[in-house]
């Protein structure tokens, strides 16, 4: 993927050739020039980020989040299966109702075999962004598709004005339908199946979770991304979740096929290799 | 899940499977499917494999200059029952022109066993791993359900109902060779109106129809996708030579035809559902819905039972 960037213009330099231009003109409406040059150069330095040819900014690429937030939302201490980390949870924990609460303790101590990512399902929304594998973002003006390593599974973001299906429906990532307010892509996303988790922790939601995404740019190789969980069936109220999105830069770096739910079944489709070979049993 | 999810998709992909019981059961479970599929599948139906033949583009153009293809699209011709042909169906095997698939004489027997027990699995790997819900290989997802086509500055993207292929244009090499995957991995070019595509690292798993035929890890696979200037059909054609397996190179030919918003949903060929705008007065579109298979199929066609 090329990334075409809009390189920085050398303002500093345009500055003075500006002020040079105020210095030794009389015309009429040099002041007038002068704003407008300035308002367009305050533009471009905002935009040193990759654009589309509409302008948007355009979020192509592989990310992955650093941290652990997939082993768990919420701050914790050291586990077997987990190192210790803060949390992405805003104001800390999620506010569960006390049966939903139970029922998050339950998962989380039946993780090892009832968390859905164990059996390479579809993560769901918005676990894929932070699950610890790469997805890459293919951005057309009418959507964005991001394919996820794991599962080998594309989303798709809608952003050609249209409007959720009738539900409700039970997708595996939602129903997700974007606007750009600015430089930030906001995505509301319904109609979800309950059978997702939000991490290895057992967090879970109901098919009533609504999610509103925050997609923008903090530099060129760094998306700021933000989730509001709604979910009047699971959550006293809605909580939102912060991460950082890294860029891979690595030469030749790609997604590859991570169609895992086929390993426990690889072994009876052996390579044939030759005349002698046996059916395995 | 909603009625409309259920009744449109669900029917589509394989059945999820946990065990060998539902995987027997998941084989017949197919079967079915796909003859009560046949007869909605009329606007797609053709007797030949509709010849597109290689030259210039004229039609639409990305801004990177790549032919413009993007949209849905589904095969015209049977499907992965009648891989080498029946009554119904020409052989998608097309050199040699015989349309059988030209195996050594001991491939020959793994497939033709593999065939005899498909509808009587009683060994696990009887059971045809596309009925699992695994990737159908690089050629058997244009024989499938319609498709869609996404492009991009450097690839062009296939949404299949049986997995993704992301060919890459950008001239990245090709991953190690032992990287094996059920798609592989496919790096490719334009010529005028045909897409050029080298397959690399398959893993030799999968079978390109249900009576059993398949190539080895060791195939070299050569595609051309050459589309005509109308922007309706396609030709898909992918050259198999494998000394492993094959005693000669082997082309696949497959014709796919395109999905527009005045074709018929018919939930097999076109699984596209149209758009809905808050502007009354915008164009109407059409788009698939989310794709998956393994997630879905718990209690498939309420015959398999989960554990």
């Amino acid at each position: 993927m090329t990334v075409t960037n809009i390189a920085a213009r050398g303002i500093k330099a345009r500055l003075n050739e500006l002020a040079s231009f105020a210095r030794n003109t009389s015309h009429v409406l040099a002041p007038l020039f002068v704003v407008v040059t300035l308002a367009l150069m305050a533009n471009e330095a905002a935009a040193e980020i990759p654009r589309s040819a509409e302008g948007h900014p355009d979020f192509s690429g592989i990310w992955q989040t650093l941290g652990n937030a997939d082993s768990g939302l919420e701050a914790q201490s050291a586990r077997k299966d987990a190192p210790p980390h803060p949390g992405i949870v805003e104001g800390g924990t999620i506010p569960y109702k006390p049966a939903a609460l139970a029922q998050r303790d339950k998962n989380f101590a039946a993780r090892e075999t009832a968390d859905p990512a164990k059996q390479c399902f579809s993560l769901g929304t918005p676990r894929g962004v932070y699950y610890p594998e790469p997805f890459q973002i293919f951005q057309r003006d009418r959507d964005l598709t991001l394919l996820f390593q794991l599962s080998h599974r594309a989303r798709t973001i809608h952003t050609n004005d249209s409007l959720h299906p009738e539900g409700p429906i039970g997708f595996w990532f939602g129903d997700s339908r974007a606007k750009w307010e600015g430089d930030t892509l906001v995505v509301d996303v319904v109609d979800f199946t309950a059978d997702t988790w939000l991490d290895h922790s057992g967090n879970f939601h109901s098919e009533q979770l609504h999610v509103t995404e925050r997609w923008s740019f903090l530099d060129e190789n760094t998306l700021q991304y933000s989730a509001t969980l709604e979910d009047p069936e699971v959550y006293t109220k809605p909580w939102n979740i912060n991460v950082l999105l890294y860029r891979h830069r690595e030469p030749n770096f790609q997604i590859i096929e991570n169609t895992c739910y086929t390993l426990d079944y690889d072994q009876y489709y052996p390579v044939p290799e030759s005349a002698q070979a046996t059916p395995s049993s | 899940m909603s009625s409309i999810l259920r009744n449109s998709i669900s029917f589509s992909v394989a059945p999820k499977v946990t065990s060998i019981k539902q995987a027997l059961l998941a084989a017949v479970v197919i079967a079915t499917a796909s003859s009560a599929a046949v007869a909605q599948q009329d606007e797609f139906r053709e007797d030949t494999i509709h010849q597109v033949a290689a030259g210039d583009w004229k039609g639409a153009k990305l801004a990177d200059g790549q032919p413009d293809v993007q949209g849905h699209w589904s095969n015209t011709i049977g499907n992965h029952n009648d891989f080498t042909g029946t009554a119904r169906s020409p052989s998608r095997v097309t050199n040699p022109a015989d349309g059988h698939v030209p195996f050594q004489d001991w491939a020959r027997v793994k497939a033709e066993d593999f065939a005899a027990h498909l509808e009587n699995p009683i060994r696990p790997e009887y059971v045809e791993p596309f009925a699992r819900c695994a990737p159908g290989g690089p050629s058997k997802s244009f024989m499938w359900h319609g498709y869609e086509i996404r492009q991009y500055p450097d690839y062009v993207v296939f949404l299949f109902d049986s997995g993704t292929r992301v060919i890459h244009l950008d001239g990245k090499p090709a991953l190690p060779e032992t990287v094996k995957l059920w798609n592989g991995d496919s790096r490719g070019h334009w010529e005028g109106n045909t897409l050029v595509v080298d397959v690399n690292n398959v893993n030799g798993k999968a079978r390109f129809g249900r009576s059993g035929e398949f190539v080895s890890a060791d195939a070299d696979i050569k595609e051309r996708y050459t589309f005509d200037n109308e922007g309706e059909y396609f030709l898909y054609e992918a050259v198999y030579t494998d000394p492993s397996v094959l005693t000669a190179p082997m082309t696949v030919s497959i014709a796919s035809k395109r999905i527009t918003t005045e074709t018929e949903t018919d939930g097999w060929n076109n699984i596209t559902f149209p758009v809905s705008f808050a502007d009354p007065q915008h164009a109407p579109d059409i788009e698939a819905w989310e794709r998956t298979c393994v997630e879905n199929n718990g209690n498939h066609g309420d015959v398999a039972v989960e554990e």
